[in-house]
Order: C-alpha cells, then sequence, then structure tokens
C-alpha cells in the first residue's frame, strides 16, 4: 500500500502540473488583462502599456508561465498582479482562517450527518428515517446566502447573539474565535452535513441488503449490532468518499460565506484574482486547493480499502 | 468651542468674524454672507471660502474619541495606498485619511488651500506657483519639503508614468521647485482650473522616492497602523497633525463587504459604523432604524444606455430618438432610485451642475406612440444591447427599457456580458452598451470628456462641429449670461443629438450611525467624496 | 480492451443466478411518497404550462393596483387580489415569475444532471469493470476536473464565454459528472468483489452482462439517492453563480436568482418583501424533498428487501 501512495502522490504533482497548464490556458481566453481590469474605465493607450510593461504583461504568454512555473519550482510564488503584495503574504493571512473554519465545520458536521445516517438507516421509511430526511433535505435545498442571512437577521440583527461580521485577529482564545464564526459555521454545516447524512444512510442501506447481512439476520445477531459491527465499515468507502469531497469543498468553495461575512479567505481571493486577470493569485489558489483534495482523496481510497477485505488484496 | 473660534479667527479678521457668525445662526443666506464679505474687500472665491469653511465650524461642537470600523462595498488583492493607482472608493478613503492634496474641494466644489497654504497663476495662466504651508509633518516625523510636492506630482507625469490620472495632467510640462517651500507646475497651454484638479483623489503628497506602499508614510489626519489589501486597514489618529484639534475619532478600520445584503445588516447590527453604497431597497429600512442615518448626496453622476452613432442600428436617427421617447424617466427614479436623484434629460449635465445646467430644456416625455412611429419609420426590426452591472441599478435600468421595447412589439435583446473586463471589452465598442459617470467640477468638464467629437469616451460616437467649437468658447468666456447661453445650447444638442439615453441622474447612497457628524457633503463620489476623516466625530 | 464489451450471445444462461442478486425492481409507494409524486408532478406541470397560466409575464413590471391606480413605487408589494405572492425588488409579480421559473429551474436542473450522469455512470462503470491503465487514465482525468472548486470552474469559463442556458447546462453537466464518475466507480469497484459477480464471472457471463445484470442494479439505490441530491445541487450551482452575478441571464425568472436578488426584502418581513425571496425558495425546498422521498421510497420498497424484513 505504501507504493501505492507514493505513487497517488507523484500522480498528485503530475496533476498540480495538469491544472496549472489548463488554468493558464484559460485565462488566456478571459477578455481583458490584469492592467485594462487596473485602469477601467480610466485606461488610456499609454497608460496600460506602461502598466503592462511594469507587471511583465508585454511579454508572449509561454513566458509568463515559464516565469512563474520556474518562481513556482524555486519555492516562490510571486507577486499579485493586481496589487503588488507578495502572493505568500496574501495567502499567510487566509489559510489560517480557511483551515480554522473548515475544522470547525467538520468537526460538527461529520460526526453529526453519520449519526444521523445511521440513526435514519435503522428503520428506513419510519418517522425518524423521515424526520431525518426531511430536515437534511429542507436544510440543503435553501441556498446558503438565504441562509446566511436569515440567520444575521434573527440571531445577530434582532437578538445581538453572534457578530454579523467574522473578522478573527489570530489572538482571540478559541471560545471567542467560535463565538465570532458561530453564523459562518452553522450555515455551512446545513449545506455540507445532509449530504453526509443522505450518503451514509443510503451507503449503510446498500450494505444491508448483501448475503452476510442476511445471514447475521437469520443468526439474531442484534440490529444495533448489525449495522455498527458489519454494515458501517463495509459502507465507509462511500461514506469517506463524500466526506472528503465535502471537505474540499470547504476549502475552496465557500465563497458565498466568506463574501457575506466578510471573513477573509482563500475562495474569495481566489475569485477576487480571476475578477482581476490576477494569474499568479489565481494560480496559487488553485494549486492549494488541488493539494488539498488530492490530499483528501488519497487518504479516503486508503481508508476505503483499508476498510474492505477483498480491496486490500490486489486482484 | 474655544479652538472653533480661533479656526473662525484663522479665515477671518476678528470683527469679520463675529459679524459671519451672528448672521450665521442668524440664518442669513449664501448671497446675504457673499455680499457682505465682498463688500469688506475678499474676493468672490475667497468669500465662498470663508462662508463655507465657516459654516463647517459652526455646523457642531466636535469632540474627540472614538473608535469606528467603515465597510465598502468593494475590496481585494488590488487594495492599494498608492495616490497614483488607486481605483475605487475604499482606495480613496484609505489615501485621504493617510495623505493631504495641495488643495482641497468645498461643498460646492470650488476649492480651497490643503497643503499649499497660497497659489497663484502668472498672467496666462500657464504656471501655477504653489506655497507649502509651513509646519507640515509626515509621520515619521520628518518635515514635508518641496522636493516631496515635486516628486508626488511629477508621478503623474511622461510616457512610462501608470497614473490613472494621467489625462488631468495632459496639459502639465514639469513641476519644479523653486525654493525650500515653493513650488512651480509649469504648462503647455493654459489651464485655470488646475488647482481644482489638484483637489481629485489621485493627487495627493506621499514622500519623496515613496515606491512600496505597502507601509504608507503621509501628512494625513492618520496613521496606518496594519494594512492587509482585501482583509482590512486599521488607522490611528496622528497627534502631530497640521491641522490643531483634528481629527476628531482615535482609530479608524476601514475594510469590505462587497455583500450588498450584509454590508446592510452589519450596520444594522451595530458591527460597523459606516456602510458605503447602500442599495436603494434599504433605503426606507435604513431610515426607520433608530440611530441610523442615510447619507445621500445628489450628484451629477448618471448612468446611462448608448447607442453609438457609427453603427448600425444605431446609424440611424429615428431608431435613436424611438428609444429615447421609451425612456421612463419617472419610473427609473421612484422604482430603481426609489426617489434619489433627479430626473435627466440624456445629458451628463444635471440639476447637480447648478448654475452651469439649463433648466429650460425641455424634458422629453415617455410617448409610446411617437417611439413607434419612429421606429417603424427607421425599418430597425431587431438590436441587442450589451451590459453589466457596472453600477447600481444598470442592469434593471436595462430590463425597463426592453420591457418598453416589447410592449410596442419591439424585441430589444439584453445579452449581460461579464463585469470583470467590461470596461476594455464591450463599452464603446459594442453597438448599444451602458456607462456610468462620476461627475465632475464642472458642466464643461463633464461634457469635454463625455461628448467632444475627438473625446476618447464620445459613448455613442456623436460628432458636432458647432459642439466643439462652443465647448472651447464657453471655456473662455467670463460672461455668465453669455456662458449659460452656451451651456444651453450645448445641452440641448446633447439631449437631441447624441445617442446617450440618461433617464436619471443618481445620488450617492451611503449610511451611518446618526451619532457620527461632521462628514462634508461633497457630491463628487461616495460619503461626500471621501472628504470627511479630517472632520468626522462621534456624539456621545 | 473495451469497458463495455458487448454480450457474447451465448446461448441460454447454463447456472440460474445466486440468491444473493438484487432483485428485480418493483415501484410501490407510500403515503409520503404519494404525495410527494404529486408535488412533483404539479412541478414538472407548471414546467410545461407555467408561463401560459402564470398572471403576467416574467419581466413584466407592476404599474397599478386592481382599481387602477398607479403605483408611484410598485416594488416589494405584500399579496394582494392582483399579486397573490406580491412583487419583487423592482416590481414585478412573485407568482407569474416563479411559474416562468419553474421551467428554467427544473429544465437546466434536469437537463444538467441527466448530463452529468450519462458521462459520470458510463465513464465511472467502464473504469471500474475496465480497471487497469484505462481506469487510471479516466480516474486522472476526472480528478483535474474534481480537484477544481466547480464555483470556481463556474466564474472562469462564464467569464470567458458570458453566461447562456445551453452553457449553464453544460458547465452543470460537466462539473457533476466527475462526482457521479467518483461514486460510480467506488460502487462499481465494492460490487465488482461481490461474490454474485465473481459467481456470474465464474459462469463466464460477458462484461456487458456483468453490468447489466449486476452492477446496475446494486449501484441503483446509491446512485438514485445521489441523483436527488444532484438535482438540487444544480439548482444550487447556478444560483450561487447568480450571487457572483453569473447565472441565469436577467430578466429570465430563476428560482434561485429569485431568492439572490430579493434578499433585501427580508429584513422588511412578510408585510415587505420577505415572500419575494421565501416564496420560491420553498419552490426549490419543496421539490427537493420530494424527489428525494420518492428516491427514498424506491429504495425502501425495492432494494430495502431485508432492511424491511429487519422491522
Amino acid at each position: 500500500m505504501w507504493r501505492m501512495v507514493l505513487k497517488r502522490i507523484a500522480l498528485g504533482l503530475f496533476l498540480l502540473w495538469v491544472v496549472s497548464l489548463a488554468i493558464f490556458a484559460l485565462t488566456q481566453v478571459l477578455p481583458g488583462d490584469a492592467a485594462e481590469i487596473r485602469l477601467g474605465q480610466e485606461a488610456t493607450p499609454e497608460t496600460l502599456a506602461a502598466l503592462r510593461r511594469e507587471l511583465g504583461l508585454d511579454q508572449p504568454a509561454y513566458v509568463q508561465y515559464g516565469l512563474w512555473l520556474q518562481q513556482l519550482l524555486t519555492g516562490d510564488l510571486g507577486q499579485s498582479v493586481a496589487g503588488g503584495a507578495s502572493i505568500a503574504s496574501l495567502i499567510d493571512y487566509r489559510i489560517g482562517n480557511t483551515l480554522f473554519l473548515a475544522a470547525m465545520v467538520t468537526v460538527i458536521a461529520v460526526p453529526l450527518s453519520v449519526a444521523l445516517g445511521l440513526v435514519a438507516a435503522m428503520r428506513p421509511g419510519g418517522p425518524v428515517d423521515r424526520g431525518v430526511t426531511v430536515a437534511t433535505l429542507g436544510l440543503v435545498a435553501v441556498p446558503d446566502f438565504l441562509v446566511a442571512v436569515v440567520l444575521i437577521l434573527v440571531l445577530s440583527v434582532s437578538l445581538g447573539w453572534f457578530p454579523a461580521v467574522s473578522y478573527l485577529s489570530g489572538s482571540e482564545s478559541l471560545w471567542k474565535a467560535l463565538h465570532t464564526l458561530a453564523l459562518p459555521i452553522f450555515t455551512l454545516i446545513t449545506v455540507v452535513a445532509s449530504q453526509m447524512t443522505r450518503m451514509t444512510r443510503a451507503g449503510v442501506l446498500n450494505v444491508l441488503n448483501s448475503a452476510y447481512i442476511e445471514m447475521a439476520i437469520i443468526k439474531g445477531v442484534p440490529r444495533r449490532r448489525i449495522i455498527l459491527r458489519h454494515a458501517l465499515p463495509n459502507a465507509i468507502g462511500p461514506i469517506v468518499n463524500v466526506v472528503a469531497l465535502n471537505l474540499a469543498y470547504l476549502v475552496g468553495g465557500v465563497v458565498v460565506v466568506e463574501t457575506i461575512f466578510a471573513y477573509p479567505g482563500l475562495a474569495k481571493l481566489m475569485v477576487d484574482g480571476v475578477q482581476n486577470r490576477d494569474m499568479p493569485v489565481v494560480q496559487a489558489c488553485a494549486m492549494i486547493f488541488c493539494s488539498t483534495y488530492i490530499l483528501l482523496i488519497l487518504i479516503a481510497d486508503v481508508a476505503t480499502i483499508l476498510s474492505n477485505p477483498r480491496l486490500r488484496m490486489p486482484k | 468651542m474655544r479652538h472653533h473660534n480661533r479656526s473662525l479667527d484663522e479665515i477671518l479678521r476678528p470683527s469679520d468674524s463675529a459679524k459671519i457668525e451672528s448672521a450665521l445662526r442668524g440664518g442669513a443666506t449664501r448671497r446675504e454672507l457673499l455680499t457682505m464679505l465682498m463688500a469688506a474687500g475678499a474676493s468672490a472665491g475667497l468669500a465662498g471660502t470663508m462662508i463655507t469653511s465657516a459654516k463647517e465650524v459652526l455646523a457642531a461642537t466636535p469632540k474627540r474619541g472614538g473608535e469606528i470600523r467603515f465597510a465598502w462595498s468593494q475590496h481585494g488583492p488590488s487594495d492599494t495606498f498608492d495616490p497614483i493607482l488607486a481605483t475605487n472608493s475604499i482606495d480613496y478613503a484609505r489615501t485621504r485619511l493617510t495623505f493631504n492634496n495641495l488643495t482641497r474641494f468645498n461643498e460646492d466644489l470650488t476649492v480651497r488651500p490643503e497643503l499649499a497654504e497660497e497659489y497663484s497663476a502668472n498672467a496666462d495662466a500657464t504656471e501655477w506657483t504653489f506655497k507649502l504651508r509651513p509646519g507640515v509633518t509626515f509621520h515619521d516625523g520628518s518635515p514635508l519639503r518641496a522636493e516631496d510636492v515635486v516628486y508626488s506630482m511629477s508621478r503623474h507625469l511622461g510616457a512610462e508614468s501608470k497614473s490613472k490620472a494621467k489625462v488631468l495632467f495632459g496639459d502639465v510640462k514639469e513641476w519644479v521647485k523653486v525654493d525650500g517651500s515653493t513650488v512651480r507646475a509649469v504648462l503647455n497651454a493654459p489651464n485655470a482650473e488646475l488647482p481644482v484638479i489638484l483637489a481629485t483623489f489621485h493627487f495627493k503628497v506621499a514622500k519623496e522616492g515613496a515606491e512600496d506602499f505597502s507601509q504608507p508614510v503621509g501628512t494625513g489626519p492618520f496613521v496606518v497602523d496594519e494594512f492587509v489589501p482585501g482583509v482590512r486597514s486599521l488607522h490611528s489618529r496622528f497627534d502631530d497633525y497640521w491641522v490643531s484639534g483634528q481629527p476628531y475619532l482615535d482609530r479608524i478600520e476601514v475594510f469590505g463587504i462587497t455583500d450588498p445584503v450584509a454590508r446592510v445588516n452589519a450596520l444594522l447590527s451595530g458591527d460597523i459604523q459606516m456602510a458605503g453604497n447602500v442599495a436603494p431597497q434599504y433605503y426606507e429600512q435604513v431610515e426607520n432604524t433608530e440611530g441610523l442615518e442615510l447619507f445621500v448626496v445628489n450628484s451629477g453622476a448618471c448612468n446611462d444606455i448608448n447607442i453609438r452613432l457609427d453603427m448600425e442600428p444605431g446609424k440611424n436617427p429615428d431608431f435613436v430618438l424611438a428609444m429615447k421617447y421609451l425612456e421612463r424617466r419617472d419610473r427609473v427614479l421612484q422604482v430603481i432610485q426609489k426617489g434619489r436623484g433627479s430626473i435627466g434629460n440624456d445629458c451628463a449635465v444635471g440639476p447637480a451642475y447648478g448654475a452651469d445646467y439649463c433648466k429650460e430644456v425641455p424634458i422629453r416625455p415617455y410617448d409610446p406612440d411617437k417611439a413607434k412611429f419612429h421606429l417603424q419609420k427607421s425599418g430597425v426590426t431587431s438590436a441587442q444591447l450589451d451590459f453589466a452591472e457596472v453600477a447600481t441599478g444598470l442592469t434593471d435600468m436595462c430590463l425597463m427599457l426592453q420591457r418598453e421595447c416589447a410592449k410596442i412589439g419591439f424585441d430589444l435583446k439584453l445579452n449581460r456580458v461579464p463585469g470583470d473586463g467590461y470596461w476594455s471589452t464591450t463599452w464603446l465598442k459594442a453597438p448599444m452598451h451602458v456607462g456610468s459617470w462620476n461627475m465632475r467640477p464642472s458642466a464643461n468638464i463633464m461634457m469635454t470628456i463625455a461628448y467632444q467629437s475627438d473625446a476618447p469616451w464620445n459613448e455613442s460616437h456623436w460628432k458636432n462641429e458647432r459642439f466643439d467649437k462652443l465647448l472651447k468658447e464657453a471655456r473662455a468666456e467670463l460672461d455668465p449670461a453669455k456662458r449659460y447661453e452656451m451651456n444651453c445650447e450645448m445641452q440641448k444638442m446633447v439631449s437631441d443629438e447624441a445617442g446617450t439615453l440618461i433617464p436619471t441622474h443618481t445620488a450617492y447612497s451611503d449610511a451611518k450611525i446618526s451619532k457620527l457628524q461632521g462628514y462634508p457633503r461633497v457630491p463628487l463620489g461616495p460619503f461626500g467624496a471621501m472628504e470627511w476623516p479630517d472632520t468626522a466625530w462621534l456624539k456621545d | 480492451m473495451s469497458a463495455a464489451a458487448p454480450d457474447d450471445g451465448r446461448g441460454p444462461e447454463t447456472f440460474g443466478e445466486l440468491d444473493d442478486a438484487p432483485p428485480r425492481r418493483r415501484l410501490r409507494l407510500g403515503l409520503a411518497g404519494k404525495v410527494s409524486l404529486a408535488i412533483i408532478a404539479f412541478w414538472l406541470a407548471m414546467a410545461l404550462v407555467g408561463p401560459w397560466i402564470a398572471p403576467y409575464h416574467e419581466a413584466d413590471f407592476i404599474e397599478e393596483d386592481a382599481e387602477g391606480n398607479y403605483y408611484l413605487d410598485p416594488s416589494f408589494l405584500p399579496p394582494n387580489a392582483e399579486n397573490w405572492l406580491g412583487t419583487d425588488y423592482i416590481g414585478r409579480d412573485v407568482l407569474s415569475r416563479i411559474l416562468w421559473g419553474a421551467r428554467t429551474t427544473i429544465g437546466i436542473a434536469l437537463a444538467g444532471t441527466l448530463l452529468a450522469y450519462l458521462i459520470g455512470i458510463t465513464a465511472g462503470i467502464a473504469a471500474a469493470v475496465a480497471g487497469g491503465w484505462p481506469d487510471g487514465l479516466m480516474s486522472r482525468m476526472n480528478e483535474v476536473v474534481l480537484a477544481f472548486p466547480s464555483i470556481m470552474l463556474g466564474l472562469i469559463v462564464i467569464a470567458a464565454f458570458g453566461s447562456s442556458i445551453p452553457l449553464l447546462i453544460l458547465l452543470a453537466g460537466l462539473v457533476y459528472s466527475a462526482a457521479v464518475f467518483r461514486i460510480a466507480r467506488a460502487l462499481g469497484q465494492d460490487i465488482m468483489v461481490q461474490d454474485f459477480v465473481e459467481a456470474a464471472r465464474a459462469r463466464g457471463e460477458g462484461r456487458w452482462w456483468i453490468i447489466r445484470r449486476e452492477i446496475l442494479p446494486s449501484a441503483m439505490i446509491p446512485l438514485a439517492t445521489d441523483f436527488g441530491l444532484r438535482l438540487i445541487f444544480i439548482v444550487l450551482f447556478i444560483s450561487s453563480l447568480s450571487f457572483l452575478g453569473l447565472g441565469v441571464q436577467p430578466p429570465t425568472a430563476d428560482w434561485g436568482s429569485m431568492v439572490r436578488e430579493n434578499l433585501p426584502g427580508l429584513g422588511a418581513g412578510f408585510s415587505g418583501g420577505a415572500l419575494a425571496s421565501l416564496a420560491p425558495a420553498l419552490a426549490i425546498g419543496s421539490l427537493t424533498i420530494a424527489i428525494n422521498l420518492v428516491v427514498d421510497d424506491i429504495s425502501a420498497h425495492t432494494g430495502g428487501r431485508l432492511a424491511g424484513k429487519m422491522l
């Protein structure tokens, strides 16, 4: 298995390179460049030329990409074309925020949804199952910005319990930080928990249909034990996959929550990067999102293999 | 109270000061005060300045202390403190907190001295000399020198300059140091408006040699403690600020909440004290909330829909006229702008331009029958309008026009293009596109950039020799009556012939807690063109 | 070696299927399932006829009340005789826009999901069955799409090509096919090592037979569960894009953008404009819950044979 892991890491690096190429190609298709966006309505041919020269945008595309790659290989992420700040500093500030929020949501949402999924799977079609299904679906069906705004209106504007803006200075206690981030955490739990709950339920139900479970039932093994000892371990493969995908989303896809709560994170940085045609920023964010994803999926795959004895032995 | 009287005394002789103060308190009109001051020997310009300053001084009794948080509607990695690259209002606010200009706007768009204690032009206005205010220090303790001014101003000059306001320095040849406290601008052509230009956003004075603005050093009222682009900036009171007693606030945090809903909610929940760019749908809610107030400044700014006259379908004057007859000016004003702003007449010069605005040009009414008639006459059967929400309300304006077209059986296709990149890819280029104008200090400047035949920003590509000639003549005309007449003729021409649909003029609408006071209402940008940092203060 | 080798055309089966092979499917619904089916039918009907029965055009601005009095400002009107659900932020009839929006919203979601499933299941199961380097290649290609947050991909693609409904469908289909691929492949692999498949293989069944008769039916429940969610994810994906100003072009109504554009009304309560935002959210919610309850019923009554025994 360790060989597999090493191979996957090598493949991951290759994947990163492909993604960086794809992004570069896509950013070349975008109308306008960083200089035009920057100067906006006030652009004149002379100022455009001057700014392009300064930003290195007057170079051919492949040279720009080559320079970026060269810098990256020496560990330098480069500088933001839009503002001139070093990308390392832009990211440094936000990556902690992003990971902290993702971690808090995960710590609450994963156990919650696996538990809910199991409870629902014990009696499919029963009142508990129906209740869990309707509640989780009802929440997942609401666009995240609506959840966020309703939470702000009720818990922040009306009741004043939590702040409407989530800003962490980095020096507060964990408890204070959780208080500040309460609303974005709630919002994101509603987004990710329902899918994980649903897939846990489906995965467990699926396993319940197999012969060895039938055998266990015939042998009179208690239902709780069947689900926890037999069904759950075998349903782990699909479940960890869904969990991994949701975690990847929490790192790179939470732009709505970051925007509404003015929480400086990586997703918003990337959106700004695209809108400013700030290629180095876009690339840096993409590399982080992709690495996260590759790592999470690797973990998920290892977990799947470990959980299914038959997969442990190569055919 | 004492130091306010003192600052009033700085402007006026004590006897005049007392007279003006009592006149102001007695509710004298501006005209009466002007007459009074000019009788005392002040020039018209100086008198105007005196009254404005006196009014500001008397408006309230500021008090020291307090911390506020200000959220603007945009921010990102491109946030900058570099004055020549400042792009949007968050940059303008931050640079205003940190730096000073040579001159500064009053509410009526006249200017007063700021870092330049006094200034004068030679006879033909080709050389302007600025005497610098003594005793001004930078945040690092070093004194302001002529070299700093020459360096800062020269950054707008030359082919290599990336200044966003370079075009305003088109007439400037060079800036030179005369002596330790005097600088001079040498121009290629006469320009009587240089002091006005110097009061605009980009002409801030930084230290000689400053290129890295990640830790900016200025002479302004607040010192930058922390700045992370796209996250926030923290500013604290500069104790050695050259205006005695100012600023009043201790600390200001500036950041962005890009979502309009979230921004207002943050204000409602008390997380912020100033919210920029409040959407019209929120006016009522903000006004009905105790302790909050809208800060609305009517301006000459406008959003427009442009039809290029040099391409189909705009080549056909009947088509353009038909579109103009379909404008629901009152609906745009009432429904989209919630009544804030004013009715437009297809010309970028609106009522906010005061004496420059021609009241005699009749406003073209909404008339679907005439529109139908002209449309049929034009023979145009379809058209496409390219738009992006580059200014609040533009999308809705296009939707209204489209619906009016549909009512008379014409299919106006709306094509929404990405907002980022809009200015470089679509604006001025598509046969029909949208635009947005900020207010300029005078009607002549406005019309020169927007309608002169060879102006690069002539949105409808309208060309008229007579108009160009009038524009030049009006610039030199000193008789107000004649100037008004010329202005009228020009505005009527634009309204009738240019391909720009301007149903309304907009208002800058921001919101703050009512306790925050001392905000000048300069109509050149949001939050009174961000002229508040020196004078804003927090009431108990 | 092709992933989907055709049936080798052998004669009648010589061995019967093992008992653990999935049962034949029959559709039986409980009460909740029937109600849900009615809701789905209702929305599908609205998607077909909504624009004809809507009192106003989706782009119409309300100008007068029932008595012909001119509204100074018709935006965020509370429900009234003319506008049963009130009006939106700019004075358009909310009910009409929901009815018009049914077609856009359901159309995009359905087309996008079907496209995602078509690509995802085909490729996923093919990869699981084929194994080896074709599996590796497909998985790597898939990961390029997956590794990139979908909203970012949408942002870049739309910024480059402009927003149109076909592009949105294509984008949603592509983005979500990657997730479907992973699930389909994981399930396929799981099933490939189970007894009944191994038995079928031992019987010498062809690949295609195994896929059609063993893998697809076994993978159906998790995939169907995912389908119900996927559909809604596309609705939400489009609404997230409209949050960034990149969704369906105005004045075309779609439920997600309606929620978004009317958010300012929420704070004003039900006498103000709250309904303009909540009503389309309710439409999304009812459709989501209905679809997923039906999916549950199908799994409970057919695949959940043993689970049923346990009760």
